[in-house]
């Protein structure tokens, strides 16, 4: 078994270093004049919606060049992604629902689009990890996955501009290109975080494809009976 | 033969394969209509309660039971059926249409029979002009009708696709229940319901969409 490579053990190293700086920053920054230390949590929810997007945006691209060049990296990297954008979209809300229950009062709110339609991307995506996983054959896996990872995409730019479309609870853009609305301090942590989290998100995603390929080459190996021989016929008739 | 013939004969057998199967008529309408029946149960017997909540009961019954309809057994193509399709030289989104006319047709009468149902149990205050709110209605079960077909397609053949599918296509049709559930609510509340109108055809729109541009691959994909 092959070992990973030094540059994959330096990303993860560096990813990890990259998350403690943020974790000191996040808790360094200053207090939030009305939501107090509540605001924190900030650190962590912005970013980990901001990769769920990145990383099934990252699926949608792998599913389109498995479609064109139909190599099995493509669909690892595919795969992968969409795992990683489970995860971080269950943090996501999970982070979120705290931030509510604190701020709000409520830890979940039907009325607000952006939580509901998050919740339904969640659960799509799951729908395309389950797809997946009903084949062994990972050649018709990436042939339908792809189809759904290239579809499902339709609904990241929907639940980010959901906050726009429809007034609710949920705040809009925090940061936009007219400038952010929160004090310097506050907006640098989270910028490093946000920095942090994508190379912590490039590290899994680099290892998770290390660990695909890994396994698709124990699956194409030949079993542990193939290496006794059976008796050849010349062997017998000496016998 | 012509695109709109290979649409035609498409859903033509499949209609004749549900007369001869009556899976959608004699097995899944009673079944939702049992279902119909069974909130007034859970919610107990409180009549204001039950004429408030009766569309959206019916929506819910709806939306879970078209997902049974478009993945209905009878409609189910063994591979090797499939793969003479492909081989005849058939359009794929012919194919796909003329199967999502199918279900479409199927679903209206499934919504046809269970809407007086649904008036018949809960007895609804429906608000002046609400036959209007049946043409988003239907519109959304013409979308419930594709996007099931679509799941129905990318799971064919799979071992759990029964289970599979539904997971796929109930966040997809979200948009279309919020419309056609909504189109009462906001005449109900004196407003229009063209906003929900433009929601569900829009939605329609993109889902037809989508179908002509994955009709191909989605055929590679299950042969």
């Amino acid at each position: 078994m092959s070992k990973p490579t030094p540059w994959l053990r330096v990303l993860q190293l560096f990813a990890l270093a990259a998350v403690a700086v943020g974790l000191v920053m996040a808790l360094r920054a200053p207090e939030d004049a009305f939501q107090g230390e509540y605001a924190r949590i900030m650190h962590v929810h912005v970013p980990t919606s901001w990769l769920a997007f990145l990383a099934f945006g990252v699926t949608a691209l792998g599913s389109v060049m498995w479609r064109i060049r139909r190599t099995r990296r493509w669909d690892r990297l595919a795969a992968a992604s969409a795992e990683l954008g489970v995860v971080f979209t269950g943090l996501s809300l999970a982070t979120g629902s705290l931030w509510g229950g604190a701020v709000w009062g409520t830890y979940w709110d039907w009325a607000d689009p952006r939580m509901a339609t998050t919740a339904l991307m969640f659960f799509v995506y799951l729908g395309y990890l389950a797809l997946r996983r009903t084949t062994d054959d990972p050649e018709a896996a990436a042939s339908r996955s792809s189809l759904l990872g290239i579809i499902a995409v339709v609904q990241v730019p929907l639940v980010y501009f959901s906050v726009n479309l429809f007034r609710s609870l949920h705040q809009t853009q925090s940061v936009r290109p007219g400038g952010a609305t929160m004090p310097t301090e506050m907006l640098v942590a989270m910028l490093v975080n946000l920095a942090a989290l994508t190379v912590l998100y490039a590290a899994l995603l680099a290892t998770r494809m290390w660990v695909m390929k890994r396994e698709e080459e124990v699956e194409l190996a030949p079993a542990a009976g193939a290496g006794v021989a059976p008796p050849r016929l010349e062997e017998v008739g000496d016998a | 033969m012509s695109f709109a013939r290979q649409v035609a004969e498409f859903c033509r057998r499949d209609l004749l394969t549900e007369r001869r199967a009556g899976e959608v008529v004699s097995i899944v309408t009673p079944f939702g209509a049992v279902a119909l029946m069974s909130f007034p149960l859970a919610f107990g017997i409180d009549s204001a309660l039950l004429s408030r909540v009766g569309p959206a009961v019916f929506w819910v019954v709806v939306f879970l039971f078209t997902m049974q309809i478009a993945l209905r057994h009878s409609a189910a193509e063994r591979p090797q059926q499939r793969a003479v399709i492909a081989l005849l030289g058939v359009d794929p989104f012919a194919r796909l249409l003329g199967r999502t006319l199918a279900a479409a047709i199927l679903i209206l009468v499934f919504m046809a029979i269970l809407f007086p149902a649904m008036l018949l149990f809960y007895s609804p205050d429906l608000p002046d002009g609400w036959p209007v709110a049946l043409i988003p209605g239907a519109l959304a079960g013409i979308g419930l009708a594709q996007v099931g077909t679509l799941a129905a397609e990318v799971t064919a053949g799979l071992r759990t696709r029964t289970t599979l599918a539904p997971l796929i296509v109930a966040p997809l049709a979200v948009p279309l229940l919020l419309a056609g559930s909504q189109a009462l609510e906001s005449l109900a509340s004196g407003g229009s319901i063209l906003p929900w109108t433009v929601l569900v055809v829009a939605t329609d729109l993109a889902l037809a969409v989508i179908g002509a541009a994955i009709a191909r691959p989605l055929e590679e994909a299950s042969l």
